[in-house]
């Protein structure tokens, strides 16, 4: 009786193995790569009903953020316009008003337009989280984190688009070290705004105002060590007090 | 051997080129593996509705009513509306800067005049207001200047120092010619912020 497997057959099982572990490493590598928010969502940049230029407003011309999104301080939701506000500065004989680009306001606001329909303009929404997690933007901006920290520089976007992955260890990255984020609120809308631009005195007098140590003792402490955000933020989460929450409940119900 | 390594080569690049780099900007809504609980019925604000006729999860009150607690405030007694009156919450001075038919002075009893009340004021001046009318109120604001909106008030003016607090706050509430009511953006305490910061200004111009 000769054999029933051929010679060939000796390194098969050897071969099937290495072949099926090169395949499983190349699809466990793709779906890492591609499986998550920083694939799937960042680089989202849909096209909205009016080209509204965010690097013009709140860039050049050096509008607040607040001017639009004027309920951000006391809101869970960061508030997308009424077509009112567009309509403070691009209304009959202001800026701009005869724009083809402004058409859907126009119908959305003007009443003597031959095309107004009354009907609201329909933004398309980019930056949103799963419906089970409930992010609060007032507690954010209230305690010294910037806009920029989670949609990147608005202010030098001509089309926005989504910038950072949103997804749940990116928070949770920020809640663990809250220090790398913080700055001074009245700094919040300043997407530009660096380490550079705090007065080291102010600053000093008062982070003391606040914890009640003495400036001297701040800065003595200080001394030697590098002025950057992690310092500033870190004196800022003593002086406010700043524990986020990293429990389940903090942001799903 | 060779000839699965070569194929699987050849699927990693086609993959790789189908998928593009990470951040690549696309403009199709994000594609979603396992939407599980992602959209769920409920609604959040300003998101839209197929449940209502006119698609809009935000109810607009019924015509020609007035929620409880807001009153409608009285017509003005001179300036030319850009919008129709809108409700206010209440009709005494604090919320219509009036009394009655008439234009007050001086500050409501509900706002207390601090330094903290006139910081706030300056940071909303300088939100809503500055646009146009300039950091100093002096009406070459951004907007102005560029744009050369026919007649942006200057607030440093005689004319607008001798307005009483009533109309500023009047006039921040309903517009006035050119310019939008600011009610659904600024709220009450912060509109008299605003008319107080504005006084402060006016006081510094030396006008």
């Amino acid at each position: 009786m000769g054999n029933i497997f051929p010679r060939w057959t000796n390194y098969l099982a050897v071969k099937i193995l290495i072949c099926l572990g090169a395949l499983g490493t190349c699809v466990i590598a793709v779906a890492w790569y591609s499986w998550t928010p920083k694939y799937t969502r960042v680089g989202y940049m849909p096209q909205q009903p009016i080209p509204f230029d965010h690097s013009l407003h709140a860039g050049q011309l050096g509008m607040d953020c607040r001017y639009c999104h004027s309920f951000v301080e006391d809101s869970l939701h960061s508030n997308i316009p009424a077509a009112q506000v567009c309509w403070n500065c691009h209304g009959p004989g202001k800026v701009k008003s005869d724009s083809p680009k402004l058409e859907p306001l126009r119908q959305a606001m003007d009443e003597n337009y031959e095309n107004y329909t009354g009907e609201p303009i329909e933004w398309v929404q980019i930056h949103k989280v799963p419906d089970y997690a409930y992010f609060d933007h007032s507690v954010h901006v209230n305690r010294g984190v910037s806009c920029v920290e989670c949609h990147g520089r608005i202010d030098e976007m001509p089309v926005v688009y989504h910038a950072k992955p949103l997804s749940m260890s990116w928070c949770l990255d920020c809640h663990r070290n809250p220090e790398k984020v913080l700055r001074p609120i009245d700094e919040v809308t300043n997407l530009d705004w660096s380490e550079d631009d705090l007065d080291q005195d102010e600053f000093y007098a008062y982070i003391a105002g606040k914890t009640g140590e003495s400036v001297e003792d701040l800065k003595e402490s200080d001394a030697g060590k590098k002025w950057d955000r992690k310092l500033i933020g870190a004196h800022l989460q003593q002086a406010w007090d700043v524990h986020p929450p990293q429990d389940c409940a903090a942001c799903h119900r | 051997m060779r000839w699965f390594f070569l194929i699987l080569a050849i699927a990693v690049v086609a993959t790789v080129y189908a998928l593009g780099p990470r951040g690549e900007k696309f403009s199709d809504p994000p594609f979603e593996l396992f939407p599980d609980m992602d959209h769920q019925f409920k609604k959040r604000p300003q998101e839209p509705s197929s449940f209502f006729a006119d698609g809009q999860v935000a109810r607009k009150p019924v015509e020609g009513t007035v929620p409880l607690g807001f009153a409608f405030p009285h017509e003005g007694n001179e300036g030319n509306l850009s919008t129709d009156l809108d409700y206010s919450r209440g009709d005494d001075y604090y919320n219509t800067g009036q009394f009655g038919d008439f234009y007050g002075s001086g500050f409501p009893e509900e706002v207390k005049i601090d330094e903290e009340f006139l910081a706030r004021g300056k940071e909303r001046f300088h939100i809503s207001c500055s646009p146009c009318h300039g950091d100093s109120g002096d009406g070459q604001g951004v907007v102005s200047k560029y744009w050369a909106i026919p007649p942006t008030a200057n607030l440093i003016d005689p004319r607008v120092i001798a307005m009483p607090e009533g109309q500023i706050f009047w006039t921040i509430t309903h517009g006035k010619g050119l310019m939008g009511p600011y009610n659904g953006v600024i709220p009450v305490k912060d509109r008299w912020a605003i008319t107080a910061y504005l006084k402060a200004l006016q006081a510094a111009s030396g006008n």
